[in-house]
């Protein structure tokens, strides 16, 4: 390699943390998605694609984590930021928690199979309909940074996204209804399902229901950082 | 002595290496962030940089060359003992200069040409009063040094604060406003432009000096020219030698630099590049060498104060720093040696 006579003020220039910090976010949604497949293929009985999503997943968590890894590297304390750097990162910390707890749930899934009544297959179709909307939505809100970067924080901007939050916590609260329905529902199947059939059925759905729980946390950290910046 | 006398060629040879690493480097760098926002392609910014930086060199560059070719160390004093030292102390000085910017750009530094030939022509002075009983350590003029060593400390200082409002009125009036930003920025490249127009006048009224200052102090000791002012030729030397270094390297330095700085978008750009062109080209007209590159460093940091910027390595500014505490020490002693070796070889 030849030597570079180079002197340059290229240095002042750090990288944006925030084009992967969205890149993360979209794996979350894709290991979502993939769950949500995961979900359905466990209810129709497919439990060969159950454990073909869930390597998939693995695989989308592992990319995350790298992702996370980079993220952090690039916030050296000499790093400056549009935003609180401490902000950023306490912010990446539920996002990421988005796809580790798809993965914990697909991996869930491969570990018992069993039939379920039609009433739970309703309403665990209806709790990944619904996590998956959230998830969506939160995303959508995480894109939003870029435009948000671009005005370099104008007013107008940071009352749209600011809007779209609430729309995450909606959304993550009816999430919550349809869990704790649902939560009713095993329980009143007892019967049928057995002891062993309730724990692995309650430990699925409170999984679940942490994904739409971690895109809630994660969203009002996001709100915390461009207030306060 | 007369103009083909080999010491005297040796200070133009000197001289036209130290532009070279000026267009080579500096320029280019001030240039560069023009290529990063799109706002100009390689060679038009080559041509518009080559073109600017002559017409500043040439006319608005003399202050600043005859601040450091005898505002510092007044050269008259010497001149009247013995021409021939101010020859070979300006040789010394544009040396050891050009000896130490060498170095720094090999090991990646971001040392100043302005602060290396400011302290290889101090010293100069310093030694020459060990070789002239009349001149003493006095007569360098230390207050107009502390006032320039001051200054390399408040133009980066005020780059960034001319940067953050210039781009906190943009955020303001403009990017908080319009709803077409694609637009806005696409509009902006023309303005981008002429900000960059003004970087390469202001960097040639500034920076020439930095390879001149000594040609014009030994052209005036070997009688080459006369009375007190900086005819235009020869600052057109010290232009031609920058623009030569752009062409040869300094193009090289600039894809680097394009390629890597994307988020550079044409507001930001102009902010910095504004506020740079408008320091330096202030401080050449009241006769004070400026680090145009630390001053647009400083303007970068003010456009990220400001929220424009995604991510701002402020670890560049200790290094900045660092070198400049090594860089005038280090070009002076280099500066003494190569005199006093000068003097007993020949």
């Amino acid at each position: 390699m030849p030597i570079e006579y180079i002197r340059s003020v290229l240095g002042i220039f750090g990288e944006s943390p925030f084009k992967p910090v969205h890149t993360h976010a979209q794996k979350a949604v894709e290991a979502v998605h993939k769950l949500n497949m995961a979900v359905d293929a466990y209810c129709h009985g497919d439990y060969i694609t159950v454990e073909t999503l869930n390597t998939e997943i693995f695989a989308i968590e592992y990319e995350a984590d790298i992702i996370k890894q980079t993220i952090r590297k690039l916030i050296p304390s000499s790093i400056m930021l549009p935003v609180d750097s401490n902000d950023l990162l306490s912010f990446l910390k539920p996002q990421d928690s988005i796809t580790d707890n798809a993965h914990h749930t697909a991996h869930w899934l491969t570990l018992r199979k069993m039939k379920l009544p039609l009433e739970i297959t309703e309403g665990l179709l209806e709790l990944m309909e619904r996590t998956v909307k959230t998830v969506d939505a939160y995303e959508s809100t995480v894109d939003e940074i870029a435009k948000l970067l671009e005005t370099s924080f104008s007013k107008k901007e940071i009352k749209r996204i600011l809007k779209m939050i609430p729309i995450v916590e909606e959304l993550e609260h009816e999430t919550d209804i349809t869990k704790k329905q649902l939560q009713q529902k095993i329980f009143d199947h007892e019967d049928e399902l057995g002891g062993t059939g309730v724990f692995y059925l309650a430990s699925l759905v409170r999984d679940i229901g942490n994904i739409s729980d971690s895109a809630d946390t994660a969203a009002d950290r996001l709100r915390t950082m461009i207030l306060r910046r | 002595m007369d103009f083909f006398d080999p010491i005297l060629l040796a200070v133009i040879v000197a001289g036209l290496y130290m532009a070279w690493n000026i267009g080579a480097n500096d320029l280019a760098n001030s240039m560069g962030t023009s290529v990063g926002s799109g706002a100009l392609s390689i060679k038009q910014v080559i041509i518009i940089a080559g073109v600017l930086e002559l017409v500043g060199a040439v006319f608005f560059g003399d202050k600043v060359t005859s601040r450091i070719a005898k505002g510092i160390v007044p050269i008259d004093e010497i001149m009247a003992v013995d021409p021939d030292l101010v020859v070979i102390g300006s040789l010394a000085a544009i040396a050891a200069a050009g000896f130490w910017i060498t170095l720094a750009t090999f090991y990646h530094m971001p040392v100043s040409t302005t602060h290396s030939i400011v302290g290889a022509v101090t010293g100069f002075g310093l030694v020459a009063t060990i070789y002239v009983d009349s001149f003493s350590i006095d007569q360098i003029q230390w207050l107009v040094l502390a006032k320039i060593v001051i200054s390399w400390l408040t133009s980066p200082l005020i780059g960034a604060i001319l940067a953050f409002i210039i781009f906190t009125i943009i955020r303001i009036f403009l990017l908080g406003r319009v709803s077409d930003l694609y637009n806005l920025e696409k509009k902006f490249i023309y303005l981008q432009i002429l900000s960059a127009c003004f970087v390469a006048l202001a960097h040639g009224s500034n920076d020439v000096a930095n390879a001149v200052g000594p040609i014009s102090a030994a052209f005036c000791a070997a009688g080459v020219t006369t009375g007190g002012v900086v005819p235009e030729w020869v600052l057109a030397i010290g232009g031609i030698g920058i623009v030569i270094g752009l062409a040869t390297w300094g193009w090289r330095v600039i894809e680097t630099i394009g390629k890597n700085i994307t988020e550079l978008t044409p507001t930001r750009g102009f902010s910095a590049e504004f506020a740079t062109a408008l320091v330096v080209f202030f401080h050449s007209g009241i006769s004070i060498p400026v680090s145009t590159t630390h001053t647009l460093v400083g303007a970068v940091v003010g456009v990220g104060l400001a929220g424009g910027l995604e991510a701002v390595d402020l670890s560049v500014i200790r290094k900045i720093v660092t070198s400049w505490i090594i860089t005038v020490p280090v070009a002076a002693l280099t500066s003494m040696i190569i005199f006093v070796i000068l003097i007993e070889v020949l």
